[in-house]
């Protein structure tokens, strides 16, 4: 039994118990359909937990956590996860193009790409996006509550 | 209309300046896609679908298809130059492409990929042609109880055979059922599971879960790893150019290619990396010049290549007919069929035929596009399969965000895109399938409606979704479905030995 898998049998049954919950304040005839995906759900996954522990009982636990994240740049990975949620923030406030440049020249200049890299990718996505989704789709982009 | 004047019609339309012009940039975006190492065909149909939300159906479709075949072939090009296979289905083009290389002869090389794929990705159009209308035909034959068991198999088959594990792979398709039925109940109008949120009233968007799961969680694999600089394309020393020797020598091959990867693609469940390694090795096994082999053999490209372009044709039967994708790229392609309004079946042959054959005709189109942007622009796409991870990962993020936001101009979107793009990591590193959790959440509302409109017609007597010769063919195929993914893996890992074995 690999140790993930502790990992993924309980937010499984995690889901199925957030989901019966909701379920009962449905009406009888509506509960009937989730019902039956909750109960195959967790059927599998009990499935899974059995096999998980025959293999437990044949050849122990295999901490396979480190293999998985082998090579996992924890400082880059949240540092790009973060900047993406901070662009969010920025977007609402500030506007789609001030904020995207924003987000760009921060994350690159993190990612230790060169200025005239920056410029470049910068001006292209800017131009590309603007001919596409501005021109092309008509999509009122945000322009922000600063400027809005 | 009879089907001659339906295909004349389609190829009429496909001339049209405004889809020339999508084939040509679409193929060359699938191209550019397709040579990235890291970058898969299914997150850049993924990523442009909103794109293609302001287009006409059927261009919308021929700009699917072009990134689809452009970035099968796109995938050989840094397997070529690089030895690095820019998709799995360019896996075993990297063994004699790159000795080719190596002998100075990569240009020669990549032409005979070029043409080989042409070749594949044509000829693969003739059965899609011609087996499509007789796949929807015997459709038309469903009804209810058919149609809630048609949803299974496509989830048995993309769950077991796309997945390391077969339980992990049916979780996540329950999964992507129970994430669809968030929203109101089709049948009693009643809100559910949502959250307290109303903007997921009409449910979780199909479109901004596939940039979630393809392209956003594509960022975050990029963002875990070092960024390392991709090495430098070795200069070509040769031309761009075939000989007709090379041609007679590699038509045998190409033919062969064609008929393996085409069946492999009509199988819901069997891909293109599959094809690719089954082309080679029938490549090997029938050559006159067997000594080539793992020193640059020109039959072992051509091989590996008409086998994954001719699975594109034949892997868009089952999805347009049938509503089974077979692989994660033809999940997506057909999210975008739905999110154009149109459901797979056998309406795309009847009501919606002039759009289905324009289509169709886009597609073989697009293969001519294909040849010349791929021995034109090699140079360029070379370049290009350098392109850094540190400026992919902040693009592709700012290209998820506006194509997510463009669906109903709405952050909300985005932020689902976000969350789909965490699970589509999550689902990446513990072995969960994407492709799986989408194909539940586009056919989760055609189970629902199948199997509660079955049993409002029968008084609740369950007996109805076995009552029909049909039902018991499509829960026998469930049954296959299942056991399928045994029977893939023995093959794949027998093929992959034979050709390591060969280098």
């Amino acid at each position: 039994m690999q140790k993930s898998d502790i990992g993924v049998i309980g937010v499984i049954y995690a889901i199925c118990l957030i989901f019966s919950i909701l379920t009962l304040d449905l009406p009888e005839d509506a509960q009937t359909y989730p019902s039956c995906l909750l109960a195959t759900l967790a059927g599998l996954n009990t499935l899974y937990l059995v096999r998980c522990l025959v293999r437990l009982r044949r050849s122990g636990l295999n901490d396979d956590l480190p293999q998985i994240f082998s090579g996992f740049l924890r400082g880059q990975f949240f540092t790009v996860l973060f900047s993406c949620i901070g662009y969010m923030i920025l977007l609402h406030a500030i506007g789609f193009y001030l904020a995207s440049a924003a987000y760009l020249a921060g994350v690159m200049l993190f990612l230790r790409v060169r200025t005239t890299h920056i410029l470049i990718t910068a001006g292209v996505l800017a131009l590309l996006i603007y001919a596409v989704f501005t021109l092309f789709l008509k999509v009122p982009l945000p322009t922000g509550a600063l400027f809005g | 209309m009879d089907t001659l004047s339906l295909m004349g019609m389609g190829f009429v339309h496909a001339l049209g300046p405004v889809n020339i012009l999508a084939m040509l940039a679409s193929t060359a975006i699938g191209v550019s896609i397709g040579c990235l190492p890291g970058l898969s065909a299914a997150m850049g149909v993924a990523l442009l679908l909103p794109v293609t939300f302001g287009m006409d159906p059927a261009t919308g479709l021929i700009v699917l298809g072009g990134i689809y075949c452009g970035a099968i072939f796109g995938g050989s090009i840094s397997a070529i130059l690089i030895h690095t296979p820019g998709t799995p289905a360019s896996a075993a083009t990297a063994i004699e492409g790159y000795q080719m290389t190596l002998r100075g002869q990569a240009a020669r090389a990549l032409t005979i990929a070029c043409f080989a794929s042409f070749c594949g990705g044509l000829l693969s159009c003739i059965s899609l042609y011609f087996f499509s209308p007789l796949l929807a035909q015997l459709a038309m034959k469903f009804k209810s109880p058919e149609y809630f068991w048609l949803s299974l198999f496509g989830l048995t088959i993309i769950a077991g055979v796309s997945s390391k594990s077969l339980l992990k792979g049916l979780m996540s398709g329950v999964l992507g059922l129970l994430l669809s039925t968030i929203g109101m109940d089709p049948m009693e109008g009643v809100p559910r599971f949502m959250f307290g949120q109303s903007a997921l009233y009409n449910g979780i968007d199909t479109t901004c879960a596939l940039i979630g799961l393809f392209s956003m969680s594509q960022v975050l694999i990029l963002a875990e790893k070092k960024i390392v600089q991709r090495p430098r394309a070795t200069k070509f020393k040769d031309k761009f150019s075939i000989s007709l020797k090379d041609v007679r020598r590699i038509s045998p091959t190409i033919v062969r290619s064609w008929i393996i990867g085409n069946v492999i693609g009509i199988l819901p469940g069997a891909g293109a990396s599959i094809a690719c390694f089954m082309g080679y090795n029938e490549a090997r096994r029938f050559s006159k010049h067997k000594e080539e082999f793992g020193k640059g053999s020109i039959e072992g490209v051509a091989g590996s290549e008409a086998a994954n372009n001719a699975v594109t044709g034949g892997s868009l039967i089952p999805t347009l007919t049938l509503g089974i994708p077979g692989e994660s790229v033809t999940a997506v392609l057909m999210g975008g069929l739905i999110i154009h309004g149109l459901q797979p079946g056998p309406e795309l042959f009847t009501k919606y035929a002039d759009m289905t054959y324009t289509f169709f005709a886009g597609f073989v189109l697009v293969q001519f596009f294909m040849l010349a942007i791929g021995i034109l622009g090699c140079r360029f796409f070379a370049s290009i399969a350098r392109l850094s991870d540190a400026i992919l990962i902040p693009s592709i993020f700012l290209l998820c965000v506006v194509g997510s936001y463009a669906i109903h101009n709405n952050v909300t979107e985005v932020i689902l895109m976000l969350i789909f793009g965490l699970i589509g990591f999550l689902a990446h590193k513990f072995d969960l399938n994407p492709a799986a959790m989408v194909l539940g959440l586009i056919l989760g509302p055609i189970g629902e409606k199948g199997l509660r409109r079955a049993l409002l017609l029968s008084d609740g007597d369950i007996s109805i979704l076995f009552s029909t010769p049909l039902c018991w063919i499509l829960i026998l195929l469930c049954i296959l479905g299942i056991l399928s993914p045994i029977l893939m893996g023995k093959m794949e890992k027998k093929m992959a030995r034979q050709a390591t074995q060969n280098q």
